[in-house]
């Protein structure tokens, strides 16, 4: 298409990086007091914050608790000065509410649920700073909280985009990249079981074209959940300092 | 075996824990009655906002987004642009917060906000005019806290300055023969800020004790609130006393001498943290 080349001769995207190179991820956990579990994420230029309260007891009605089960309860929202025009509803809006549901059936696969009946478990998720992949950095973002509360999970939920320019797969969009026009998929992946959460396309793609773009995108996962562990590890290493002090 | 007593003693009987610190002249924090808890302050975090801060007062974090726009100046006030603040207290920086529309304490702080912005002159709203009746600037100041831990209006006064500082807005000029708006990304100017106003918050315990940035627990546990705006000239902005137990002048003085140090200490925190930002760029 003309105007924004997503891939250029040699080889190098709108920012500099090569087709399946990840942004820089930089993430940490436990930055808030007040909530039981809580990671800041950054992906790139996007950055997101996850905020886990719980298991608490059901908030609301009663009738809304589950006899064998935890209710995951998810609220995507974004900071009105996260996009480069001020967004008017940060929440609300039927994206946020279609964000929220989709968080909240990610995480429903994935967390141990069977463990808390009868109780509840907020995730709160706030993207600060938006330049693609919301839906990734939120899900990411979400894992270290849940693991900073320490809430039992099946594995770490690690996902990612991509996209498909001149034949060769993407990993990790940006918002240029998103909008250009090209196709965008949204992967959630358990990495150990391989198996999906979560896959999203809105976009015309050949069916052919249909394995590489999902083989580069569980790839990107497989990449982030190694990044993720690590900061996990590294998390726990400088809190039994701590503890131990 | 003692600290399980102590965190006993703290849920159940909150106020003689405190009471029992508080004879001592100290708190539970091991703080001195007169002392605010360490106070950091981040700058210009946030690229898709005009100006951004983040500010935190021991546990209580709070970020403000200021996004510019262009407006039609309002036909009572032609060469006034406008500064909108908003506060914004999610669900996700206390479990006492429901989601939801905005509550009575965020609707309280917003206005709040206003008022010091009005009485303050923090930014003369005729600098934000480009062009009398056709074109202004809007200034939205978006606070939102992501973690509440008591002494929530401090922290948004700090951030609000402190974004404004940082805050870049681009040169607009009016085409005189298309009527249209042009504006030039590449020119960047800083906001003129006329005034430095700091806000200073305190907590008054069983008549006589006043203590100074009080946590949430201390504001749950307190008999009145009182939060002093004061200035870099030493003048007072705004006084906020929301009911509560009656407090007598000479007390009120000496808060107000106290909001006038914290002032000097927080402009000399804000000045630095400019400083280093525009050394590391």
């Amino acid at each position: 298409m003309a105007g924004l080349e997503l891939l250029s001769d040699q080889g190098y995207r709108l920012d500099g990086r090569k087709a399946s190179e990840l942004r820089k991820v930089q993430a940490r956990m436990g930055v808030f007091g007040q909530a039981d579990g809580s990671a800041y994420m950054e992906q790139g230029n996007t950055k997101a914050l996850a905020v886990v309260y719980g298991p608490h007891e059901v908030r609301g009605s009663r009738s809304k608790s589950l006899h064998d089960r935890a209710v995951i309860n998810c609220q995507y929202s974004m900071a009105t000065f996260s996009t480069a025009e001020r967004k008017r509803r940060p929440h609300g809006d039927r994206k946020s509410s279609e964000m929220s549901l989709h968080l909240k059936q990610t995480f429903e696969a994935a967390v141990l649920t069977q463990l808390y009946p009868r109780s509840q478990i907020d995730i709160y998720v706030k993207i600060l700073q938006s330049d693609g992949g919301n839906y990734s950095a939120c899900v990411n973002a979400a894992t270290l909280a849940l693991v900073d509360a320490g809430i039992p999970m099946r594995d770490y939920v690690c996902a990612c985009t991509a996209g498909f320019a001149e034949g060769t797969a993407l990993a990790d969009l940006c918002h240029a990249e998103e909008t250009g026009g090209g196709t965008a998929l949204s992967l959630a992946l358990l990495p150990r079981s391989q198996s999906i959460a979560l896959v999203q396309m809105d976009a015309r793609l050949h069916q052919d074209h249909l394995d590489t773009l999902m083989e580069a995108a569980m790839e990107a996962c497989k990449g982030l959940s190694k990044v993720l562990d690590s900061v996990v590890r590294q998390h726990l290493q400088e809190v039994s300092v701590l503890s131990r002090d | 075996l003692s600290t399980n007593v102590t965190c006993f003693v703290r849920t159940a009987e909150p106020l003689e824990y405190h009471r029992s610190f508080l004879k001592e002249n100290c708190r539970p924090d091991g703080r001195e009655l007169g002392e605010f808890r360490p106070t950091t302050l981040n700058i210009g975090s946030i690229n898709t906002a005009e100006g951004s801060a983040l500010v935190k007062i021991g546990n209580t974090t709070v970020i403000c987004g200021i996004k510019a726009e262009l407006a039609l100046p309002s036909s009572d006030a032609p060469d006034k642009g406008y500064i909108v603040p908003n506060v914004d207290l999610p669900p996700l920086c206390s479990s006492r917060f429901r989601p939801g529309p905005p509550g009575e304490q965020a609707q309280t702080a917003s206005q709040f906000i206003a008022d010091v912005i009005d009485s303050s002159n923090i930014i003369k709203k005729e600098d934000l005019c480009i062009e009398k009746s056709k074109l202004c600037w809007v200034l939205y100041c978006d606070i939102m806290c992501l973690d509440y831990d008591g002494n929530l209006l401090d922290a948004c006064i700090i951030t609000l300055l402190a974004a404004l500082k940082n805050a870049q807005l681009p040169k607009v000029t009016i085409n005189k023969e298309t009527d249209l708006a042009e504006v030039e990304l590449q020119h960047k100017r800083h906001l003129q800020i006329r005034c430095h106003p700091v806000a200073s918050s305190f907590a008054v315990f069983d008549d006589t004790v006043i203590i100074v940035d009080p946590t949430a627990e201390e504001e749950s546990l307190c008999r009145a609130l009182l939060t002093a705006v004061t200035d870099e000239d030493d003048q007072l902005c705004a006084l906020h006393k929301p009911g509560g137990i009656s407090l007598s002048a000479e007390k009120l003085q000496d808060c107000i001498s106290r909001a006038v140090t914290r002032n000097r200490e927080i402009s000399k925190l804000i000045d630095k943290v400019i400083q280093s930002t525009e050394m590391s760029k």
